[in-house]
């Protein structure tokens, strides 16, 4: 099994209601993204590239992409970071991480990886989202779990769930008979930085 | 000129001088004021270094320049520093002896306590930038062996010990306990150690996929070629310094020599950075921009720091009317700072491009500068320290420091007798 995603960036509105949810269901402290939605051209977020009238914009949400060879996992000197080759997801273990940041100079995806500098804060003063998703610690390194909690239960991500414009797949890329293989078979596809040669779990369709 | 040759001249007069003292001297702790104040200022700076790293981890490493998309800072760039610095001390004494060939008089045990200081202070940095660190010993029960970082804990560890056994037994080989086929032996390790060591703390960068300035496999011989440089040229430092405080004495041909072998390495480590500016940049793809922010870029006063500052070096080195005592003093310095700046253009290069050029949401957790927004953030350096961690690095540098001082002050790090003799031939 290699669970992974299909984002259709035809549909993408750039709502970042992906992101949020991402932040509801795992109870992220106030500076953490797990899942950005980035843009391109522009010099900040939500900016066109390009001349007026002649201008254009990109959506890439962005979460960690589940690699199938992931860069992170290899140097990791405890294992706090590894692939569950059950599922295909990349765990990320905060008890055991030692704060050494190897992983985050190894992702080749700019961003992914968050570390808690700071002790972690939360606007409200209770913890939201799912019941079993993962502690925040302070100066350990955190990203996208896939909401392996969900999946566990059988439930999809997140972020997959509360997208609006139903941009975002979420299932079993080895098996041919699901949504998200079926999608990438008829529909053109780009993975990001295919060349790093990290095969991402994540196909951006449109 | 004069003070040149008065010094050379003086040199062996003072080595017959001394030799008859050198057997009660090496028993007894080495006195001098200088040393004294050294060793309480070192120790000062390092309880203070300790305080600030407490700090650090108290309250948090907000309060560090790094940030999620510069991840690493000042204490990983020292670290490749030091263990640079490490290596000289360690492969001048070994080479000689290794390959059974004439070596730099009685320099050797100097050499390798520079060695274990430095590789303190390399481990010291490793370990105030964990955010972590009571959990360090998680490194040898979880240990992945898969991990450079792994490789390089293992390494650096038997490195250290190595470095340590090597000193005693070249104190015991002058009291004869070891004979002379056994210290060859031990040589011959410790060289293959030392090169393993570079070779792995480049593997550390080099095979971060993720990077285009660090990953590259020329990055293994050129982390030795600039440990050789910095290396050499700390020796020389400590060497003539201790000259100058009289605490052993010198022909001045063997200065010659390694300043000969400094500029040796300082041409061969330009070659290195050529070659692989030229591989960066030819293609004309993302390399070139490699390229462009090394030459013209953010990382420019970096750059050309080093390339000039090694020219003049490699100049003073091997123009023989150039190589007073004062100017090798300084080719070596400026072969120190221009390697220190090399790592600062590897370190800050590798986050100053990022790979996904594309702009999101901003936090105060995200990059240094966040506050003046993606543009100027990338637009000068993209991480700069803060006053908490040039602290620590100070800390940890005088840890080496004391490490170095108490050696000078408890070990009889003077020529043997033997040594002693062959330098008066
Ligand atoms: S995207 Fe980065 S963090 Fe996620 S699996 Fe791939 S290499 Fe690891
Ligand atoms: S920061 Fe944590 S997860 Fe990342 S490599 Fe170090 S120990 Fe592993
Ligand atoms: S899968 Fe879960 S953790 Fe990952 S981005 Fe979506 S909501 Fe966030």
């Amino acid at each position: 099994m290699n669970y992974g995603f299909v984002i259709d960036q035809e549909r993408c509105i750039g709502c970042h209601t992906c992101a949020v949810a991402c932040k509801i269901e795992n109870n992220l402290p106030d500076v953490v993204w797990w899942n950005r939605i980035l843009t391109d051209g522009g010099a900040e977020m939500d900016i066109p590239a390009g001349e007026f009238p002649n201008t254009t914009i990109e959506y890439v949400p962005v979460n960690c992409q589940h690699c199938e060879n992931p860069a992170c996992t290899k140097v990791c000197p405890v294992g706090a970071t590894y692939k569950d080759e059950e599922t295909g997801i990349v765990h990320q273990d905060a008890d055991k991480c030692i704060g050494c940041r190897m992983c985050m100079s190894a992702c080749p995806y700019t961003g992914v990886r968050s570390f808690n500098w700071d002790e972690p804060t939360h606007v409200l003063d209770m913890n939201i989202g799912g019941v079993d998703a993962p502690e925040h610690q302070k100066h350990t390194v955190e990203k996208c779990t896939m909401c392996s909690h969900r999946v566990a239960k059988g439930e999809e991500p997140a972020c997959v769930e509360a997208c609006p414009a139903r941009a975002r797949f979420w299932g079993d890329l080895d098996d041919p008979n699901s949504e998200v293989s079926q999608i990438i078979k008829k529909r053109s596809f780009k993975q990001l930085l295919a060349d790093e040669g990290t095969k991402p779990s994540v196909y951006y369709v449109g | 000129m004069t003070d040149m040759t008065s010094a050379a001249a003086a040199a062996p007069i003072n080595v017959s001088q001394n030799t008859e003292q050198q057997g009660k001297k090496a028993s007894a702790s080495w006195k001098s004021t200088g040393l004294t104040v050294g060793i309480i200022v070192c120790g000062i700076l390092t309880i203070a270094g300790i305080a600030l790293w407490a700090m650090q981890l108290s309250g948090s490493m907000i309060q560090t320049g790094m940030r999620n998309l510069d991840s690493w800072g000042l204490y990983i760039t020292f670290f490749m520093f030091f263990v640079g610095l490490s290596a000289g001390g360690l492969i001048i004494s070994s080479v000689p002896k290794a390959f059974g060939i004439k070596g730099f008089g009685g320099i050797s045990k100097v050499a390798i306590m520079s060695s274990i200081a430095c590789t303190i202070a390399a481990i010291g940095f490793v370990v105030v930038d964990l955010g972590q660190p009571t959990r360090i010993w998680e490194l040898f029960v979880f240990s992945n062996i898969g991990s450079p970082l792994m490789w390089d804990i293992i390494v650096l560890g038997t490195y250290l010990i190595l470095s340590c056994f090597y000193l005693w037994a070249q104190m015991a080989h002058e009291r004869g306990r070891v004979s002379d086929k056994a210290l060859r032996v031990l040589s011959v390790i410790a060289l293959l150690c030392a090169v393993m060591v570079h070779s792995v703390t480049a593997w550390i960068f080099g095979l971060q996929q993720g990077r285009e300035m660090w990953h590259t496999a020329l990055l293994g011989p050129w982390f030795v070629s600039s440990a050789l440089v910095c290396g050499t040229a700390l020796v020389i430092c400590v060497v003539e310094a201790l000259r100058k405080v009289g605490y052993l004495s010198l022909d001045q041909a063997y200065i010659v020599k390694l300043a000969k072998l400094l500029g040796a390495f300082v041409c061969v480590d330009l070659y290195f950075f050529a070659c692989d500016l030229l591989t960066e940049g030819f293609p004309g793809a993302h390399g070139a921009d490699v390229v462009s922010m090394l030459v013209s870029g953010q990382l420019a006063p970096f750059f050309w720091i080093e390339v000039v500052g090694c020219a003049v070096c490699a100049v003073i080195c091997f123009t023989p009317k150039l190589r007073t005592n004062p100017l090798i003093v300084i080719a070596s310095l400026l072969a120190i700072v221009g390697i220190l700046c090399k790592r600062i253009q590897l370190l800050v290069g590798g986050f100053q491009l990022p790979n996904l050029d594309y702009v999101g949401a901003l936090s105060p957790q995200t990059i240094t500068n966040w506050e003046a927004g993606w543009t100027d953030a990338y637009a000068g350096m993209v991480y700069w320290p803060t006053p908490l961690e040039f602290g620590v690095m100070l800390g940890v540098v005088a840890l080496a420091g004391l490490v170095f001082l108490l050696g000078i002050k408890f070990l009889a790090l003077q020529p043997g007798d033997k040594i002693q003799a062959e330098s008066e031939k």
